[in-house]
């Protein structure tokens, strides 16, 4: 069957098998790997992206789930020329990486929680990323930098 | 303390920005034309002897290409170090649930698991080991093949004799005995195993391993394959995460995917799902240890007795070298006059235990920290005043292994600033008059972690430098880089070293024909001794670009001075850095250095118990505050504060990273995480069973480097990874003392313990394991 949807800003069309996941289709299919595969029911984050601007694990969801919707994936955050974004920067700034299999994931989280609010409490920030698992940080300095970025967006918003 | 140029400042990860984008390769991103797909058929049973193996109905199934078993390995794929009791794929018998029998490779998943669902397989139940406290009984069934010492389930032994503790102890007029126990714990890396094979037209491998020691792969590969080292070529990918996990499970795999590949001349790969992870994976030994104080009538300790049991499960794997850190820490970090500890590690059918991060001393830590505890409050004395009057302070002062200080310590400097951080004289007084069902309580957990292998093996290791044709250093280290920063590290001591721009490095994945061997990538060695071998490897390319700036510049090289990237002579004219290299070129000098650093050497004596394990030690101390409800036994750990001293730190951002995750670690390992077997079952095989923190279960944390530099570390630096694991779970649990003044003697202190006080039974569902291998 066929879907249509909006993929990191441009229109697809797309011939899919109904029982399909969003995750296989985008990593079997689409050849974008930066989804992962980390459990493959939910329970670890890692294969997040963003539906309609809302955090959504990917693995379970149907790809037909997306007809219609503007979905997001790690490789459209970034600018086309490779470029990260604010937040992905800050990412970097603050040691927020380790081994990196949870930070696309991550990266999502924070942008659906910058996309719901630029003044999130550090509770609130915890509670945008606890459905996505990280073994390696203890968190800490990923809650450091949405909230930094989340302070930069701010102050950009009010200078305008 | 002298300034740094590079260290200790903000720097970005050498591998960061590949990892934000999503763009790094990780084995299961990287698809090839042809490549096959594995399952691996698993032993749904804890232990069985294998009567029966038809691999052939697996060839008809369409899809199919090729299926091996333990025949298809010289000496049927028999493994292992220090014991080399495993196999590729379980020969004669299968010892835990899990253990691979045979792997199917075919053109689609799809077509490998019905391939391994179609192999026909008759397993003969025998009895399971599946209490440690039992497994030396006269009537135990013998897990290995053959017993390893001739005396059936025991693994290893190991001692400390320092001094006689009985007549001191006899002697003390206060006394402690007690018993802690600690259950299995699950790395949970979020990346699961993964490897991939491609075999070359000349019959060699190119393997692609998520591992943490690609060196050790490759040997195995060899030897069981019977493949010459210039045929098997080992590369590290991106590794989603290890702290100890990676090693044998890969070692297993990296054969199979390589006896595959040779078999159908195809790329091969093999990919846990997290169920499939979570069942097969060796976990943290469980341990049982027995401590025993003296201590004289103002408090000073005296003497220490500890016993020590490990669960090495179905392997010995590196429980024989964990369970030997465990036993040298098992007294902690304070003076005594005698100390003796009996270490045993047997085997059983709790799946199998093997490295993880603390090797021995997370479990020897928790133990000798809940103790003193309980002591000082026997005692009445406060848990820091108690701590302070006992730790060991000074160079010179005598350890628990009977061996001499020979640095300084930075251990009350640490725990003063958590004292201090915490507010502890305040909310100590406070949190003893309490009332209520919601109580707080704080706890502190010191801890000595001895760096390196120490008296675990030969301690060295290679860097390799190359001056690229556009002027960017390649560095190469045959210490690998699964999460923890260690090629940022390498990156920055060249950087320092060297006085050229952080910019110009970039740092290889390990792969063995490119790096140099440098022992496995364990217990926290990378900062040392790779740190060191970067150090001696870029003076020796500064010696090169000296010699050239001289000739160019007419001088000595003693002469040249140094203006960050500019090179000046007698003259005074500053010549940059490129000019130099096109001068070095033209000069035909080879601008490619290997450079190997080897630890000094110090002996302990096995058989005695004496001698010195480590050359040195790193300490610190952490401060947990929870706040529990006695009723229902709901805990929230809500403030922690850490010190640790760490010698110098070299790459700032990631040292906090490795505190604030290892801490992450010991936090699920005191409260949550905790791999149950019933009869040799696994009871946990999802994270909806296996728990590990969320960014909510996590407080903020509030972390310090006291930074007492380390003469023979590079720049001063000691190590950093394990070590700032250890203290939380003991901190947690004296937290949670002083709140409920109910001690359970276990770790995991989870929600049931806490609420009842009872231990929990856990079942385990054989018919989801097996559905859970994907068996019908
Ligand atoms: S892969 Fe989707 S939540 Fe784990
Ligand atoms: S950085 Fe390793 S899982 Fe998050």
């Amino acid at each position: 069957m066929k879907i249509n949807f909006n993929l990191n800003g441009s229109d697809v069309e797309l011939e899919i098998s109904p029982e399909q996941t969003l995750l296989s289709l985008l990593r079997d299919k689409l050849g974008l790997f930066g989804a992962k595969q980390g459990c493959d029911v939910g329970e670890c984050g890692t294969c997040s992206v963003l539906i309609n601007d809302e955090l959504r694990k990917s693995c379970l969801m149907l790809a037909v789930q997306v007809e219609g919707c503007r979905v997001v994936t790690i490789e459209g955050v970034s600018s086309p020329q490779g470029e990260p974004n604010d937040l992905q920067q800050a990412f970097l700034d603050h040691g927020s990486v380790q081994c990196g299999f949870c930070t696309p994931g991550m990266v999502l989280a924070g942008e659906a929680i910058l996309k719901e609010t630029l003044t999130p409490t550090r509770t609130q920030i915890r509670e945008g990323i606890a459905g996505n698992l990280c073994r390696c940080t203890g968190y800490q300095q990923i809650v450091d930098a949405i909230e930094d970025t989340a302070q930069q967006r701010r102050t950009a918003v009010e200078e305008k | 303390m002298s300034e740094f140029t590079y260290l200790d400042k903000p720097a970005q990860r050498v591998d960061g920005l590949d990892k934000v984008l999503g763009t790094a390769k990780f084995v299961g991103d990287i698809k090839l034309a042809g490549m096959l797909y594995t399952a691996i058929l698993r032993s749904p049973l804890p232990h069985a002897n294998i009567l029966h193996l038809d691999v052939s109905p697996a060839l008809k199934v369409p899809g199919v290409v090729a299926v091996i078993t333990a025949e298809d390995f010289v000496d049927h794929g028999n493994f292992g170090w220090p014991v080399k009791d495993a196999y590729v794929l379980a020969w004669k018998k299968v010892r835990h649930v899990g253990d691979p029998i045979a792997a199917v490779a075919a053109e689609t998943e799809a077509a490998a698991l019905e391939g391994m669902q179609a192999i026909q397989f008759e397993l003969e139940k025998l009895p399971v080991v599946s209490d440690m406290q039992h497994a030396l009984d006269a009537d135990a069934p013998l897990v290995p093949l053959e017993a390893p010492l001739g005396q059936g389930n025991l693994v290893n032994t190991h001692l400390v004799r320092n001094g006689n503790p009985d007549p001191i102890i006899a002697a003390c007029v206060n006394k402690f005995e007690k018993t802690y126990h600690f259950s299995h714990q699950e790395h949970a890396y979020i990346e699961t195993e993964g490897t991939l094979a491609i075999p070359g037209p000349d019959g060699s491998l190119t393997i692609y391993s998520n591992d943490q020691s690609p060196f050790i792969t490759r040997d195995n590969v060899m030897m069981v394959l019977g493949l010459p080292q210039e045929k098997v070529r080992i590369i590290q990918p991106a590794v989603g995460g290890s702290f100890g996990g990676k090693d044998d499970i890969n070692y297993q795999h990296t054969a199979m995917v390589g006896a595959l590949a040779l078999k159908t001349k195809k790329p091969v790969r093999i990919l846990l799902s997290r169920k499939e992870s979570l069942i097969a994976s060796y976990k943290r030994e469980a341990m049982d240890i027995t401590i025993r104080l003296g201590a004289d009538e103002n408090g000073y300790l005296q003497a220490a007795k500890v016993d020590l049991l490990a669960d090495s499960g179905a392997y010995a794997s590196m429980t024989p070298l964990a369970s030997w850190r465990a036993t040298m820490h098992a007294a902690g970090c304070y003076r005594y006059q005698a100390v003796h500890v009996d270490a045993k590690s047997v085997y059983t059918n709790n799946s199998y235990s093997g490295a993880f991060r603390g090797f021995g001393n997370t479990e020897a830590a928790a133990a000798i920290e809940q103790a003193i505890d309980d002591f000082a409050n026997q005692l009445g004395e406060d848990p820091i005043d108690f701590r302070l009057k006992n730790i060991v302070r000074n160079n010179g002062e005598k350890l628990m292994t009977g061996n001499l200080l020979q640095q300084e310590v930075g251990l009350a400097e640490c725990i003063e600033w958590v004292r201090e951080r915490s507010g502890w004289d305040e909310k100590r007084a406070k949190y003893n008059n309490q009332s209520g069902d919601i109580r707080r309580g704080i706890g502190i957990a010191c801890y000595m972690h001895g760096s390196s292998l120490g008296g675990e093996g030969a301690d060295y290791a290679t860097t390799t430098l190359r001056i690229e044709a556009d002027n960017t250093i390649l560095v190469t280290s045959g210490l690998t880089d699964y999460g923890q920063g260690s090629r940022t590290v390498f990156a920055l001591v060249a950087a320092e070293t060297l006085g050229l721009n952080y910019d110009r490095f970039k740092v290889g994945c390990t792969d063995t024909t490119t790096s140099v061997e440098s022992g496995p990538t364990v217990a926290s060695r990378s900062t040392m001794l790779g740190g060191n071998a970067t150090k001696v490897t870029s003076q020796k390319l500064l010696q090169v670009l000296n010699f050239a700036a001289a000739d160019l510049l007419n001088c000595e090289p003693a002469q040249i001075v140094r203006d960050g990237e500019l090179f000046i002579g007698p003259d005074e004219e500053p010549v940059p850095f490129e000019k130099i290299v096109e001068h070095a070129r033209e000069m035909n000098l080879t601008l490619y250095v290997e450079g190997k650093w080897e630890m000094p050497k110090f002996e302990w004596d096995f058989e005695k118990g004496e001698g010195t394990p480590y050359i040195c030690y790193t300490f610190g101390a952490q401060i947990a505050e929870v706040e529990t409800d006695l009723i229902t036994g709901e805990t929230k750990v809500i403030g922690i504060w850490a010190a640790h001293d760490s010698g110098t730190v070299i790459f700032k951002q990631g040292a906090d990273g490795q505190m604030y995750g290892g801490i992450g670690q010991g936090l699920g390992y005191a409260m949550m995480e905790e791999m149950k077997y019933d009869q040799g079952f696994p009871a946990n095989i999802n994270f909806r069973q296996y728990l590990i923190p969320t960014a909510l279960d996590m407080p903020e944390m509030d972390i310090k480097f006291v930074q007492v530099s380390f003469e023979t570390g590079p720049y001063g630096a000691k190590n950093m990874a394990e070590p700032t694991m250890i203290a939380i779970a003991p901190a947690i649990a004296n937290a949670l003392y002083q709140a409920t003044h109910q001690r359970h003697n276990v770790i995991p202190l989870t929600v049931e313990r806490l609420a009842t006080g009872i231990e929990p039974v856990r079942k385990a569902s054989p018919s989801r394991i097996r559905k859970g291998l994907g068996l019908k």
